[in-house]
This record gives C-alpha cells, sequence and structure tokens, in this order.
C-alpha cells in the first residue's frame, strides 16, 4: 500500500462533490407532462419525427394560448421501433406519474408488447400509428385508445375499390415486418372474398434494395395490380424499378406510402396514378387541415410533418384537451377518454368503442394526379378524365 | 490491522462508485446527466493522472473475495433505493443479463478465440424457446431456462462445422451469416409468430408470481425487484462459472489454443475439442440469459435480435477488455445505461452514441478495464 | 420458363452482381494491405451516392446549360474524389492508429464510423430520412428481346464497372505502384525495409477501395434511380460476404464471390414461388456451406501457413 493519505482524501472528496451535485435542482413552476413514443433513429424515423414535430405543435399551440389553464410539457422518447427498446421507454414513461398521458407508437410489434405496460401503470395512452387489430381488440385494458384505424379496414375498403374499378388479378411484394404482412393477410382475405385473385405473394426484408428479380416474376405472371404493403422507402424504389423493367402494372399502395416523399422520391411523372388509402376524412377539407398545415410550417420543423403527423397532432391535442376539462390526473384522463363521443378533431370526428378503438372509420382514398396526392373523388381519374391503368383482356 | 484497513478502504471505493452510480441512474435532465458523465470522465482522469490506479488494482486483486462481497452488496443497494423505480430496475435487469450473455461470447472470443458474431441469434433462440414452451406446455420456468440454453447450444452446433474448418474474417462469415439468416427466418416462420413475435406469460416460481410488485411488510416495491434478483443471480452464477473456467487447466487449455493453435495442438492440446466445449458453453449461457430476459421484457419479437444487436455484444466486450470479467460488466452497463440517457437528445442520440463507442475503441483498443494475468486462487500470487 | 424470362433474369442478376463485385473489391483490397475488416465501406457507397447527387446539384445550380454527358462525368469523378478523400482520412485517423490492436477492433470502430456515416447523412442531408430521387443522366434507349428488356444503363453501367474492376486489378497486378500495394500486402516490415513509403500506400490504397466505392453508390443511384441513407446497411454485409466467399485478398475472388451472391439472391426468389421472404435465408444457408467446403474461399490463396 503505497498510496498516501493525500489520495485517499482526494478520493473522499470526489464522493463529497458527487453528493453535492446529487441535489436535485427544484422545479418552480407546476407543469403538465405529456408523453410522445416513436421511432426517431433508424428505418422508420421519417414518419416518427415528422409525428413528434406534429405532437410538439399540438403542445405549444396550447402553451402560446393565454386561456390554458396549465403549461404543458412533451417527453418525447425514441422506440426504434424494436420491441425491446418499446418495453424500456414505455416503462420509463408509465412509471413516471408525472406523465399523465402520451401518444405513442408506429410500430405494430412495439405496441402490440408495450400495452400490458400501460395498463400495469394505469397509464392512458393514445396509439397514433400503429394499425395492427390487436392493439385495441385483442385485450379489455381501459387505458388504451387509437385514434388510427386498423388496417382490417383499410384493406376492406382497398380491396372493394380495386375490384370496383374491373382490376381481378393481383401480385403482391410486402414487407416481412408487421406492419407489411398484416397488410398483406388482410388484403388478400378481403380480395378472395371479393372475387379477385392474388397470384403470387413476394415478401422482402425492408432493407432490400434490388426488386427485379421479384418484378421480373410479377411481369411473367400477368397480373394487372402491384399491391404493395410496406412504407415509402421500399415503395419508392419498387415504383422506380417497375419502370426500368417496362411493367406496366396499376401500382396500389398502404397508408404506408401516402407521403410526399413518396412523390419526390419517385418523381411526379411515375408517381402519377398511384393509389393509397388513408384514415381519416380527408385532412385538406377539414377546417382545421390548413390551419395544421399553415401553423406546422410557421414552427419551422427540420422535417415534414408526413401522412400520419396528423393522427400524432389529434391524439395529444385531445389528451391536452380532456386534461383541461378533467385535470391532470391519469385516472379522470382514462374515465374521459373513454366517454368521447363525436369529438371534432382534426382527422374527423372521433368516436371511442369499448375497445377504445375510434368506431368512426374514415378512409379516404388518394390517387397521385400531377405530383399532388389527391382525394380520388376531386381527381380527373375518378371524373373519366384520365384513367388508371387499363386492364389488358 | 493491515487488513481491515484493506477492508475499509475497498467499502470506501465500493462506495463511491456506488453513490455516483446511484446518483447517476437517478438523474434526469440534460444538465444533471451531462454533469454526472463529466464527473465520471473526469473522475476516471484524475485517478489516472493522480496515478492512483495501479494502487486500486493492487488492493482489489488482494482482497478479491471482500470486493466481489462489496460489489454484490452495493449492487443489491442499488436495486434497494430504486425498489419503487421501475424503470431504473428493468435497465438493471438488463444490464444483468446482458452481462450475463456477454460473459457467455467472453469464453467462446475471450477464452478460446471462437468468434461468434451470433451472439444476439442465441441469445434469441433461448428467449424464443422459453417463450414457445410456457405459452404451449406447462414446464416450470427453471426448466424452461434450462431449455432456453440446451437448444441455443444444440442449435449453435450446427454452425460447429463451418466454424472449426474456417478462421478468422471467413470463421466471422459464417457466424454473421446466421446471424442474418436467423433473424429473416423468425420474421418469416408463422408458427414463431412472424414479425411481431410472441408474448410470454409471466414469471411464475415457487409459488411466487414475477409480475406482482413485491410487499414486503405492508409496503409495496416494483415487481421488477424480483427480476432484478432473479437476473443478478444468474449474473453471479454466470461469472463464477466463468471465473472457474479461466482458473482451472480448462481455461489455460482454451488460452493455449487461443494464442497459437499450432503449439497447442503440439502439446497435445486437442483444438478442436476446446474450440467446441468453449463454443457450446458459451451458447448455452448466451441462451439462459436469453431465456431469462424475454421473460422479464414478456414480449419478444425479431426485431430485438439482429445482426446489430449481435455487434452490440461484441462491442460490449471489446470496450470491457477481451477476456476481462469486471471488463464485461463495465462495459454492458456503459453501452445499457448511455443511449438510454441519451434519449433527451432525441433522434441525435446515436449519432452521438457511436461517435462516443468510435472515440474510445480507438483511444483506448485494449478496452475499459483489460484482461491481466491469471491468478489461480483469489488474491493469491501471480 | 421461356427463355426472354430467364433472360432478364440474367440481366438483373449481372448488374446485381456488378454492384456486389464492386464493393467487395474494397473489403478484399483493404484486408490485402492491411489484414483488416473496414466495415464502413457499404456505408461509403451510400456516402458516393449522396456525394453525386450533391455535386449534381451542384453543378445545376452553378450552370444550368451544361451538357447532360459532360454533368454525367463530372458527377462520377467529383463523387469518387470525394469518397477517395474520405477514405484516406478514415485511414488516417481511425485504421492506422488501431494498427496494433486486434482486428476485431477495427471491424467493430469501422462499424461505428457506419453508424455514424448513416446517421449524419439521415440528420444533417435535407429531409435526409426520406428516400431521394437520383437524376436520370443516362440515355433512355432500351431493346426488347421477346419479353426481356435491355436498357442502355445497363449495359453502360455493366460495361464501366467491369472496366473500373479491371483497371485496379491492372494497376494492382501490373505496375510499380501496384507492386509496392503487393508487397505491403505479403509483408509490411519487410516492404518498408525495402524502401516502400509504408503509410503513402496504406492511403493510396484506401482511396482507390473507397473511390471504387463511390463509383458503386453512383451505378446504384444511376441504375434505380432512386438512393436512401440506409442503402450501404445491407450492400456492406454483402460486399464483405462476396468478398470472403471469393477468397479474401484476391481480386478476381471478390468479382467470382459478387456474381455468386447475386445469382444465389436471383435463384432463391426464382425456386421459391411463394415464400420469396426465404431467399435471404437461403443465400446466407449457402454461404454458411460454402464456408464449410471451402474455408478460405473459393479462390484462395493457396499458402500453407507459416509457423
Amino acid at each position: 500500500m503505497r498510496m498516501n493519505k493525500a489520495r485517499w482524501s482526494g478520493l473522499g472528496g470526489a464522493l463529497c462533490l458527487a453528493a453535492v451535485l446529487g441535489a436535485a435542482p427544484v422545479a418552480a413552476k407546476e407543469v403538465v407532462k405529456v408523453g410522445y413514443i416513436g421511432p426517431l433513429t433508424g428505418g422508420n424515423s421519417a414518419v416518427g419525427l415528422g409525428a413528434r414535430n406534429s405532437a410538439d405543435l399540438a403542445v405549444r399551440l396550447q402553451n402560446a394560448d393565454p386561456k390554458s389553464k396549465y403549461q404543458y410539457e412533451l417527453v418525447a422518447l425514441d422506440d426504434e421501433c424494436k420491441a425491446n427498446i418499446g418495453v424500456q421507454v414505455a416503462t420509463k414513461m408509465a412509471s413516471d406519474a408525472r406523465i399523465i398521458g402520451a401518444a405513442t407508437h408506429y410500430c405494430s410489434a412495439v405496441a402490440l408488447g408495450t400495452v400490458d405496460i400501460y395498463h400495469r401503470f394505469k397509464m392512458p395512452v393514445i396509439v397514433w400509428g400503429a394499425v395492427e387489430p390487436k392493439i385495441t381488440y385483442g385485450n379489455d385494458y381501459p387505458e388504451i385508445f387509437r385514434t388510427i384505424g386498423t388496417q382490417e379496414y383499410q384493406n376492406k375498403v382497398a380491396s372493394a375499390f380495386m375490384r370496383s374499378q374491373g382490376y381481378e388479378k393481383f401480385a403482391i411484394i410486402h414487407d416481412t415486418t408487421d406492419y407489411g404482412k398484416a397488410h398483406k393477410d388482410f388484403f388478400v382475405k378481403f380480395l378472395t372474398e371479393q372475387g379477385g385473385e392474388a397470384l403470387g405473394i413476394f415478401g422482402v426484408t425492408s432493407e432490400q434494395q434490388d426488386f427485379t428479380t421479384e418484378l421480373t416474376k410479377i411481369k411473367a405472371l400477368g397480373a394487372e395490380v402491384l399491391y404493395f404493403g410496406g412504407l415509402t422507402p421500399l415503395g419508392v424504389r419498387i415504383r422506380s424499378q417497375m419502370d426500368k423493367l417496362d411493367l406496366e402494372l396499376q401500382f396500389e399502395g398502404t397508408s404506408g406510402i401516402k407521403s410526399d416523399a413518396y412523390i419526390s422520391g419517385v418523381g411526379a411523372e411515375l408517381a402519377e396514378g398511384t393509389l393509397s388509402f388513408l384514415d381519416g376524412a380527408p385532412v385538406e377539407k377539414l377546417a382545421g387541415g390548413k390551419a395544421f398545415t399553415e401553423a406546422y410550417a410557421r414552427q419551422g420543423y427540420a422535417q415534414p410533418a408526413e401522412a400520419l403527423g396528423i393522427f400524432a397532432f389529434a391524439s395529444m391535442k385531445q389528451i391536452i384537451d380532456t386534461i383541461e376539462k378533467v385535470g391532470p390526473s391519469r385516472k379522470a384522463l382514462i374515465t374521459a377518454l373513454g366517454r368521447i363521443e363525436d369529438d371534432d378533431t382534426l382527422i374527423g370526428r372521433v368516436t371511442y368503442d369499448e375497445h377504445g378503438q375510434n368506431a368512426i372509420p374514415l378512409m379516404t382514398k388518394y390517387v397521385v394526379q400531377d405530383g399532388q396526392w389527391t382525394i380520388w373523388e376531386d381527381s380527373e381519374y375518378a371524373s373519366g378524365k384520365r384513367s388508371l391503368v387499363k386492364v389488358k383482356r | 490491522m493491515r487488513n481491515t484497513k484493506d477492508f475499509f478502504r475497498c467499502a470506501g471505493l465500493a462506495l463511491a462508485l456506488f453513490a455516483y452510480l446511484t446518483l447517476f441512474f437517478g438523474a434526469e435532465d440534460e444538465w444533471s446527466i451531462a454533469a454526472y458523465v463529466l464527473l465520471g470522465v473526469g473522475g476516471v482522469i484524475a485517478l489516472v493522472s493522480f496515478g492512483a490506479l495501479p494502487a486500486i488494482e493492487r488492493l482489489i486483486q488482494a482482497n478479491e473475495r471482500a470486493c466481489q462481497a462489496l460489489m454484490i452488496a452495493g449492487t443489491l443497494g442499488i436495486i434497494a433505493v430504486f425498489r419503487e423505480d421501475h424503470y431504473t430496475l428493468f435497465l438493471l435487469g438488463t444490464i444483468f443479463v446482458y452481462s450475463a450473455a456477454v460473459l457467455g461470447i467472453n469464453v467462446q472470443l475471450g477464452y478460446a478465440g471462437v468468434i461468434n458474431f451470433s451472439g444476439a441469434s442465441f441469445f434469441g433462440i433461448g428467449g424464443y424457446t422459453a417463450a414457445v414452451f410456457l405459452q404451449n406446455t406447462p414446464a416450470p420456468p427453471l426448466l424452461t431456462l434450462l431449455l432456453g440454453g440446451i437448444f441455443s447450444a444444440v442449435i449453435g452446433s450446427i454452425l460447429l462445422f463451418p466454424v472449426l474448418r474456417t478462421s478468422g474474417h471467413y470463421s466471422a462469415l459464417v457466424t454473421m451469416a446466421f446471424a442474418l439468416l436467423l433473424k429473416v427466418f423468425l420474421e418469416v416462420s408463422e408458427w414463431l409468430g412472424g414479425p411481431q413475435g410472441l408474448a410470454l406469460p409471466s414469471l411464475k416460481f415457487l409459488g411466487i408470481d414475477f409480475a406482482e410488485d413485491l410487499v414486503i411488510m405492508g409496503n409495496e416495491y416494483s415487481f421488477y425487484v424480483k427480476y432484478d434478483l432473479a437476473c443478478l443471480l444468474l449474473l453471479i452464477m454466470t461469472f463464477t462459472f466463468a471465473q472457474r473456467i479461466e482458473r482451472s487447466w480448462m481455461g489455460l487449455a482454451m488460452d493455449a489454443v487461443r494464442i497459437d493453435e499450432t503449439a497447442a495442438a503440439c502439446f497435445g492440446i486437442s483444438v478442436t475439442r476446446w474450440k467446441i466445449t468453449a463454443f457450446t458453453m458459451g451458447n448455452f449461457v448466451i441462451g439462459v440469459a436469453g431465456a431469462l430476459y424475454s421473460m422479464m421484457l414478456s414480449y419478444i419479437n425479431p426485431s430485438n435480435f439482429t445482426f446489430s444487436d449481435s455487434l452490440l455484444f461484441l462491442s460490449i466486450l471489446l470496450l470491457g477488455g477481451i477476456g476481462s470479467l469486471w471488463g464485461v460488466i463495465a462495459a454492458t452497463a456503459f453501452m445499457v445505461v448511455i443511449p438510454e440517457k441519451f434519449q433527451i437528445i432525441q433522434e441525435y442520440r446515436y449519432l452521438i452514441y457511436s461517435a462516443m463507442v468510435l472515440m474510445m475503441i480507438v483511444f483506448r483498443p485494449s478496452g475499459l478495464l483489460p484482461r491481466k494475468p491469471r491468478r489461480y486462487i483469489a488474491g493469491g500470487p501471480l | 420458363m421461356d427463355i426472354s424470362l430467364l433472360l432478364q433474369f440474367f440481366i438483373n442478376g449481372c448488374m446485381l452482381g456488378m454492384m456486389y463485385a464492386l464493393v467487395a473489391v474494397g473489403f478484399t483490397l483493404f484486408f490485402g494491405v492491411l489484414d483488416v475488416i473496414v466495415f464502413s465501406h457499404g456505408d461509403s457507397v451510400m456516402v458516393g451516392a449522396f456525394a453525386g447527387l450533391s455535386f449534381y446539384l451542384l453543378c445545376m445550380y452553378l450552370s444550368p446549360g451544361m451538357p447532360v454527358w459532360l454533368v454525367t462525368l463530372f458527377v462520377s469523378f467529383a463523387g469518387m474524389a470525394f469518397v477517395a478523400g474520405f477514405g484516406m482520412l478514415v485511414s488516417r485517423f481511425v485504421i492506422m492508429p488501431l494498427r496494433s490492436a486486434p482486428a476485431l477492433n477495427t471491424l467493430l470502430a469501422t462499424m461505428m464510423l457506419g453508424t455514424v456515416m448513416r446517421e449524419a447523412v439521415r440528420l444533417f442531408f435535407p429531409d435526409g430520412s426520406n428516400p431521394k430521387p437520383f437524376p436520370r443522366l443516362l440515355p433512355d434507349w432500351s431493346w426488347k428481346f421477346g419479353g426481356a428488356l435491355l436498357r442502355f444503363d445497363n449495359i453502360a453501367l455493366f460495361i464501366a464497372g467491369g472496366l473500373l474492376i479491371v483497371g485496379v486489378a491492372l494497376l494492382i497486378n501490373h505496375t510499380r505502384l501496384g507492386m509496392a500495394i503487393r508487397a505491403v500486402a505479403q509483408d509490411a516490415e519487410a516492404a518498408q525495409i525495402m524502401g516502400v513509403d509504408f503509410p503513402f500506400i496504406v492511403l493510396l490504397t484506401f482511396a482507390i477501395g473507397s473511390a471504387v466505392a463511390a463509383f458503386a453508390g453512383l451505378m446504384n443511384g444511376l441504375y434505380y434511380n432512386e438512393i436512401n441513407f440506409n442503402l450501404g446497411l445491407l450492400l456492406g454485409v454483402i460486399g464483405f460476404s462476396s468478398a470472403v466467399i471469393g477468397g479474401l485478398g484476391n481480386i478476381y475472388g471478390a468479382i467470382l464471390g459478387g456474381f455468386v451472391f447475386a445469382f444465389l439472391q436471383v435463384f432463391g426468389t426464382v425456386a421459391m414461388p411463394f415464400s420469396s421472404a426465404y431467399k435471404d435465408v437461403f443465400a446466407f444457408g449457402v454461404v454458411i456451406v460454402l464456408m464449410a467446403i471451402f474455408p478460405t474461399g473459393i479462390l484462395s490463396e493457396r499458402q500453407s501457413q507459416r509457423v
């Protein structure tokens, strides 16, 4: 033991310093905390960041309102779209009693893994982006609400619409994540019920870059429509490569590609005529839609809101509005949210059923026209001026 | 009196360490997190520049048993401090199981030099085994833990032939290919839940339901305390196991195989045999850890067991110092807690985190606590 | 299966194979010279693609009237030069300091570096988390053979990629500089004794390897007309696999490995009708089997181990 006393006392000093620094600063102002969880890093971050900004916008607008009873503070956490990280951050958020309610999750696998945690800690959450039916219908938890519709309904509408346009033979590409796979399952189910036929189904991983082999096979199958269940990055790649192979099929996407990035990614010319379906009333038509777009632009966020930003905004706004009414208590928030009926929000009227699912399923059909996502009914495609890819028989 | 004095010094060090950890775990806002990170870095630099490190090392080595006991006591102390903080307890549990898994990889790479780029895959095999058995059979949880390890070791033995035939980067590719293959396989196989994964029922053992809050004398504490204790027990067992191996003729033989295969073979040590032993033992340990982790998580899906998670395991081992048992635990704590604390910088957290790890690898290539020459007896001579 | 379909699969496979081969060449070069695996190499491909896009935008901003062929050349060379420079920085500040450490250190350090590159592009390139369109710089000519479509950009990119690899091979096998690189690869110390400027050779190798990666990125952009920050992730792993299958340190092995892997994937998709998701399971499964059969790669350097 050569170490002298001075060194040991130095250690002791460091310890004391640590203890002094440990005294937590006291919060000066009374605030109500609300939460947001979604993917902020990795491959799904585009949607997650847009939704984060939108939730943040709801909070900022409320704080700017002098009539607001509380000062709100947003706690945003990153779930990376991984179940284990999701459980981790959900535990962090739910076990923090100061956080009253939260808008959570984009990836269904994460949402499915975390609902038990929210239930255990009795924390009300509104799911803004995950669309797997079991999240609300797989349990009886009063804490779980969801503004966005389920994949089941989306595909019911989608397949009926495609059938009504006279398409019969479909080729399907889906990504192997829960999102793409569930879309495929529901679409195939409804399609067969409605007399259509899936000629070929191709699962691809979400990192795949090259789809020429799949597309060449599809070309040989003689399908009329290429249905794609997945998100924008893959959608862009597939649509671009369809052109490279001279594959003239009607391209039909899901809510996952209804983003400006899809059009800018493939270019307006190629995107023309692409179909997509998105839950909720058409934002462009609602009074709040324009105000949202303008307010979002004013805040100068680094990322666009993306298609699901409105859902995160509506969910967060609903949480805030309800807290304003019943006070910052989780218990009161759960009861009050459960009683919500016909609430007028950015995404249309919202009523929760006994599972907390928004029971007014609205589905808007979109088609790309001149580099813009256009509501189908308003488009020149519906009026007959332009036409989708014709069926060759 | 020297021993009592030493003991108090050890206790003082342990107290300082755990006080720091307690404060760091408790830190929430960005300023205090930044302050503690700086304090930690500053403290280490101060210790190094005062020349105190060798003295501390000697002290710890001379009083190994006492220090180990102190570490366990300190950890229990942290669990007690955070008894109501579910999140911190969950993080602690994660640190314990990850450490146990990386100790398994340590047996493979650190001792016998068998590289394994599919650690997270075997971790996942353990987890999925536990999920399948708990869902479909009345198998007791303790048995499922063992089964997780056994399945992981058995499936790992498929790789034995190519791993034994190849070496270096070629061998790395074999395990890498396996990691990528397994993740896709889990994602597309319907009967394993596909991309949505599997939910696990809560752990019930000896009549204790692990999902219920812990009640001691009328006070309610987080149910994660129970999981933490289970995970800590696993870690202690794994640690002892790894240390026993290191200090036995087995560890000596494995070291010989790692350092020079040809020389080892010349001295009659069967290279094949020791590589098989290390690889299988390691996978078993990883599998058990994976099974326990999935029980604690109660929900698993393929995205938890990707190639990048395998790389995380290897990075932990490398950062800790390959072959160093204490290094593994320190590095796991670092690699698990830092990204969580970085949640406050949101989308920038992976950028900063990766840059930080990159710098650590470049500036301290031998790891935080490099492996020391072995001692055959606790506190014994070199 | 009719012949035109087979032809189309063949064309697709060739393009894919060339892309993999280009990435694999870098892995094999770095391994040959320094015995290290540079895992950020896949992300260098991505940076190459984004650098190309940036230079294109710069070009359009500075002189919108420039002829397309000139723009294409400028974008290609500027992109390759940029990534070559970046590669030299990486070798100087990450690879060289880790030279005495175990090979695993370099692998993990460069993996972290790859994450840094990926996240930096995602965060700091305008709207970088979304896919970006890549300009169509090559003429749109195409020929039909029955049902198969052969495009001009297929041929041009294939030939350019092939020439680039042959050029690198010639440089290494038939010039004084190449001799120096090979000398370092065989025995760095002996090469230094013979007067080879070791640090310079390392920098040069990294410049060459990174430039080839950048070309792969540009090829990716020109071929698919779409790039995204994540594109290097899988490409890196596949490039590494290709280099290892072919036999590390052997440029022709890298080409062979790239094409083997590409056709494995194509075959996996074609042969498994209703579950093409299993094609990666198939491809990587075959890789494991190949490694068991050829433990040092298909075209291995048949060297006996020195004891």
